[in-house]
């Protein structure tokens, strides 16, 4: 468990907890009025001027002396930000954790608050000019998307019941995307995404410039080397560079310090010999999202 | 002591853009074939925004420190509108 389940997991993980999921809650912090600011003009969100700055270049400015250290400082303190004044335009207080389909499943299916909608990924739309419908967002987030229709899938249908959530979430794990979950903002929960690596703004910015935009997942991926058959199928699917064929021992290896704990490699094992295990199972990963 | 400059990656806004020969959303050439994806697409800030749907777009690109100068932009850009330098 994270630092987020010790303050709102009440006692379990913090996308566990149906509170966070419900409609008092999302009154309570004026979650409809964040959400509109965040959302009618959310392609600007690295273009915009923050505090005087933009992201772009962002990596030349975060390796600058001083300035770097306090710009990431008050990046890491925008993204976590439970302040009563947080400004939805920079996405304070927004941020996710990568998990496994498993619990994407329970999530959409128990625990999302009704209605369910399915629009165009925002990231692949900024960083690749695709709309791929496979953002599924819901509670007081849906009625706020869909008054914008350059999100909505045109010609398909993107209100989905919770039957339909959990099989495009399968169909999408099993492509290879990674299920997410998002707080927006914290601590209420309105989002599962799949994403992809470097499409995904978050992982982009966690994974290239090292900002806890996105959490790794509770697991890691254990390969038993008795039912390893050395096809090298997961490697493909991993978007962690996480997993290697080594062909002198006939199997793969797995980095653990590099993995998310998506699981969507196990998708690709016709042996089924990937298994999530827990990440607090390894000493050196216990806290270490 | 300072860290080393990115590349810079401009765009001809007077090709590609709000008051170019092209709109990018009909485009997004240079955006599929960047492997890093640097390039953001964005509604132009010079331009009256219209929040619900926006008409005037344009393309920035964002993660300079990420190019690696392969030039697959320049040379997939049908308006010759990008420039990448040291
Ligand atoms: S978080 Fe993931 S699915 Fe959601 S908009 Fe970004 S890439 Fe798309
Ligand atoms: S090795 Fe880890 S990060 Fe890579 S696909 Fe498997 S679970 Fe995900
Ligand atoms: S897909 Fe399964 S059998 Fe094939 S290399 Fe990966 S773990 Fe081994
Ligand atoms: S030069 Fe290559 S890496 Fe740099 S922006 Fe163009 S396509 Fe991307
Ligand atoms: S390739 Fe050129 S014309 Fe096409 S979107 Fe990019 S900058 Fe514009």
């Amino acid at each position: 468990m994270c630092d987020w389940c010790m303050k709102h997991g009440a006692g379990g993980k913090w996308y566990m907890n149906a509170k966070n999921y419900s409609n008092e809650l999302a009154e309570a912090i004026n979650a409809r009025e964040y959400l509109q600011e965040q959302w009618k003009a959310f392609e600007m969100v690295y273009i915009r001027r923050i505090m005087g700055i933009t992201s772009i270049d962002l990596g030349y400015k975060l390796q600058l002396p001083i300035i770097g250290r306090l710009l990431r400082w008050s990046a890491e303190r925008m993204i976590h930000s439970e302040g009563k004044h947080r400004n939805p335009v920079r996405a304070d207080g927004h941020f996710g954790q990568v998990i496994p389909l498993e619990e994407a499943k329970i999530i959409l299916g128990n625990l999302a608050a009704e209605p369910i909608i399915e629009n165009y990924c925002m990231c692949r739309w900024m960083q690749r000019g695709i709309k791929e419908a496979c953002c599924i967002n819901f509670g007081l987030l849906s009625g706020v998307i869909e008054k914008l229709p350059r999100f909505i899938p045109k010609d398909t249908k993107y209100r989905l019941d919770r039957d339909e959530a959990i099989a495009h979430i399968e169909e999408h794990n099993k492509k290879g995307y990674v299920a997410t979950v998002w707080f927006q903002p914290v601590p209420y929960i309105n989002a599962i995404c799949s994403c992809e690596n470097p499409e995904c703004g978050g992982l982009r910015l966690r994974n290239d410039f090292g900002l806890h935009t996105v959490y790794k997942g509770e697991y890691v991926a254990e390969v038993d080397p008795d039912r390893c058959q050395a096809c090298g199928m997961c490697v493909t699917k991993c978007q962690f560079g996480v997993l290697r064929l080594v062909q002198s021992l006939k199997r793969v290896i797995v980095d653990i310090n590099k993995c998310f704990g998506c699981g969507v490699c196990r998708h690709a094992c016709k042996y089924d010999a990937i298994r999530l295990v827990p990440r607090e199972n390894y000493p050196a990963l216990r806290g270490v999202y | 002591m300072f860290p080393k400059k990115s590349p810079k990656v401009v765009i001809d806004y007077t090709k590609c853009g709000e008051k170019g020969q092209i709109d990018p959303r009909n485009c997004t050439k240079c955006l599929k074939v960047c492997d890093p994806a640097i390039f953001i697409l964005h509604e132009s800030p010079n331009m009256p925004i219209d929040p619900v749907d926006p008409k005037y777009w344009r393309i920035t690109p964002v993660w300079l420190s990420l190019c690696n100068m392969c030039m697959k932009c320049v040379k997939v850009c049908p308006l010759g509108a990008i420039t990448v330098s040291r």
